[in-house]
């Protein structure tokens, strides 16, 4: 992973230059794919003047496309960071999108992730509207099935919503609009990383866009093919997604504890097939609970208060047909660690490999209540409820954690 | 202290007075009064000889004990000024101080900086001290060649129980952790193994800095050591050959491309990310 060879210059950007053109960034995806994303991108803007940043678009393809597409522009640009060509964006991304878009006075910047080849041409354009009408970071909204992204709908959603008061649904999205002064903010953030060679640094859009207190927009994006990570276990991945999130939280405490987030009303769900055919075995993850239960009770007890233990212990000895993790327990449950990564209670890494068997727990649970009938988006928005609701433990743990030691 | 220095006087006079008994002269009782007068005034010069360096280390301890407050409040007081607990949660990228303030959780960097600082002060004085007690006794002595290994080694012995502990600490929660997220019914058991492999090692390691036990502990440990490892062998080889090989066979399979699943792989169709 190559340093940065250059400082960016991350001053506040003063609002979209009236002449420049909107600035479309390709992460890298592959010879193949790059042909199919550039057609996507020719239809999406069709009569509209777009530079576009490919990394790995060969010089014939790029001249095929000046043929068909007259109106992109194809820009020639080499990475202030060498992107970490990871599953989602990284600090690398946002780095190298707003040194492009400065050296090219662009008006916004849409940034598409790993796989973006499958987004269509009308998400793509839905982006691009909604910063060209003044949002500083338009999000997509992903039309995914009911057991995709888990972590997403268990943890980062909820989280986000409740403590940082940002509604999009896929705060850890791989696409992105945003306006000069959100790619400028978001660019100095990512270059305390790649200053340091971690350009696989997970970014917060939507945390640094909430406290910023910059405009924030969600945009229907239809379904896409999730980009998935190759090499680690869910032990690992689930650790340096949370830890990077828990990290972010304690970052922005000042904010989120002055912030009022009122929970609001559970918002549209879309509503989402199920197959009863293809029902998950839920087994092994309430087993693996079990286990950990019997197993991490002393480390869960350094954490979690004696009333959620006892939920804990009342779960484990429940039927796995009749299986259902609170809402509530889960919402404290992810407060209580959130609070110990803060103050440092157990070895972080410890902390967050505890964490893993009862999110496989809240997965189970979630599988099951949706096998029973209910939504599982619906069941999504009533966690995301139920962590605003008790976003006041969070605060008054985080302020007076010695009050409620467990 | 002078009565004692008196009573050391009078005993070598006695004793110096008639060195060799004549026949007819004192009895076997005098003879071994005065081996016992001889004994005590050995060991009390021996003692009134030590206490300069003795001194000099409690001294040395103090000093240094005191210079490490004065360090600490100073650091506490400029870290605090400048912020640096909210800097470093500013720059969380920088991982190695993170994993620094892992090994002491609960505290904030700044106490962590202001702790380490006077325990290098008070460990600095026990450093001084011992050197000064070590330069202040005769090594023509044997109580004091008996006697002193021990004290000298004493900081570094104490060191090397302290980081064998953490050390254990940290690896057996690791082991823990991991084998309950691996899903091994015998997590609990491989994480006390761990556990105690480590205090093993660390208390023979303590023994041998002492230079206490010689080949005994060497001998003791390797036996006790090699039987700890081979119990795990056997526990895993044995009680679990058929999980292994299962294990081994589901990774052969997944060999390929291996998608995100949980720990043992609960369903094809689930999608964590």
């Amino acid at each position: 992973m190559a340093s940065t060879s250059s400082q960016l210059e991350t001053a506040p950007a003063t609002g979209p230059s009236p002449n420049g053109k909107l600035l479309v960034m390709l992460t890298p995806l592959g010879a193949e794919a790059v042909g199919a994303a550039l057609d996507n991108l020719g239809r999406a803007f069709s009569g509209q003047e777009v530079a576009v940043a490919a990394l790995d678009a060969s010089s014939d393809s790029m001249a095929s496309l000046d043929r068909r597409y007259p109106n992109l522009q194809m820009l020639q640009d080499t990475p202030g960071a060498a992107p970490s060509g990871g599953w989602v964006l990284t600090a690398a991304d946002f780095f190298n999108l707003y040194k492009t878009a400065k050296e090219n006075e662009s008006s916004g910047c849409v940034l598409l992730g790993p796989e973006s080849q499958s987004l269509s041409a009308e998400a793509i354009r839905g982006l691009a509207d909604a910063v060209a009408k003044g949002a500083d970071l338009a999000v997509p909204r992903y039309d995914a099935g009911p057991r995709e992204g888990l972590v997403n709908s268990a943890l980062l959603y909820p989280v986000t919503r409740a403590i940082f008061g940002g509604r999009p649904r896929y705060p850890l999205a791989v696409d992105l609009g945003m306006s000069m002064r959100m790619a400028a903010r978001l660019a100095a953030v990512a270059q305390k990383f790649t200053a340091m060679n971690q350009n696989d640094a997970l970014m917060w859009p939507v945390a640094e866009a909430a406290a910023a207190n910059f405009t924030i927009v969600e945009v229907e994006a239809g379904k896409r093919i999730f980009p998935q990570p190759e090499s680690a276990d869910l032990n690992t991945l689930l650790a340096h997604i949370a830890s990077s999130l828990f990290a972010e939280v304690e970052t922005y405490a000042a904010f989120w504890q002055r912030a009022r987030v009122v929970p609001q009303l559970l918002r549209d769900a879309l509503p989402v097939a199920l197959d009863a055919d293809t029902f998950p075995d839920v087994r092994p993850m309430l087993e693996s609970f079990q286990l950990a239960y019997k197993n991490l009770h002393e480390i869960w007890s350094l954490v979690l208060p004696p009333n959620s233990l006892l939920a804990l212990k009342r779960l484990s000895q429940m039927p796995w047909e009749s299986f259902r993790m609170g809402d509530s327990l889960w919402a404290r449950t992810v407060y209580d660690f959130i609070l110990a990564y803060r103050l440092r209670t157990i070895n972080r890494g410890h902390l967050l490999g505890a964490l893993t068997p009862l999110y496989l727990a809240w997965v189970a649970s979630h599988i099951l209540l949706a096998h029973s009938g209910i939504d599982p988006e619906k069941h999504v928005e009533e966690v995301a409820l139920a962590f605003e609701t008790d976003k006041a433990y969070l605060v008054s743990r985080w302020r007076w954690p010695d009050r409620f030691n467990p | 202290m002078g009565h004692i220095f008196n009573l050391a006087i009078q005993t070598y006079q006695e004793v110096s007075a008639d060195p060799v008994p004549q026949p007819g002269g004192p009895s076997i009782w005098d003879q071994m009064g005065g081996a016992l007068h001889n004994s005590i005034y050995r060991v009390l010069s021996f003692f009134i000889s030590l206490l300069p360096g003795l001194l000099a280390l409690v001294l040395a301890i103090a000093i240094f004990t005191a210079i490490g407050f004065l360090v600490s409040y100073l650091l506490r007081r400029t870290l605090t000024a400048v912020k640096f607990d909210d800097r470093m949660a500013r720059n969380r990228a920088v991982d190695i101080s993170s994993s620094i303030q892992d090994w002491a959780p609960s505290h904030s960097p700044t106490m962590l900086v202001a702790r380490t600082a006077f325990w290098l002060c008070v460990v600095l004085g026990f450093v001084v001290g011992i050197s000064a007690f070590d330069a202040s006794y005769s090594s023509s002595t044997r109580v004091s060649t008996f006697l002193l290994p021990y004290l000298t080694h004493s900081v570094g012995a104490v060191l090397l129980l302290i980081a064998g502990n953490l050390i254990a600490r940290f690896l057996a929660r690791s082991v823990l952790i991991g084998a309950v997220n691996a899903q091994l019914a015998y997590a609990r058991f491989l994480s006390l193994g761990v556990k105690w492999l480590v205090l093993v090692l660390t208390a023979a390691m303590v023994l041998d800095h002492l230079g206490i036990g010689g080949n005994i502990v060497e001998l003791a440990f390797g036996i006790l050591f090699g039987g700890i490892v081979l119990t795990l062998a056997l526990a895993v080889g044995l009680g679990s050959r058929e999980i292994v090989s299962r294990s081994l066979e589901r990774t052969a399979d997944r060999m390929p491309q291996r998608p995100v699943d949980g720990p043992s792989r609960p369903s094809e169709t689930l999608r964590h990310f």
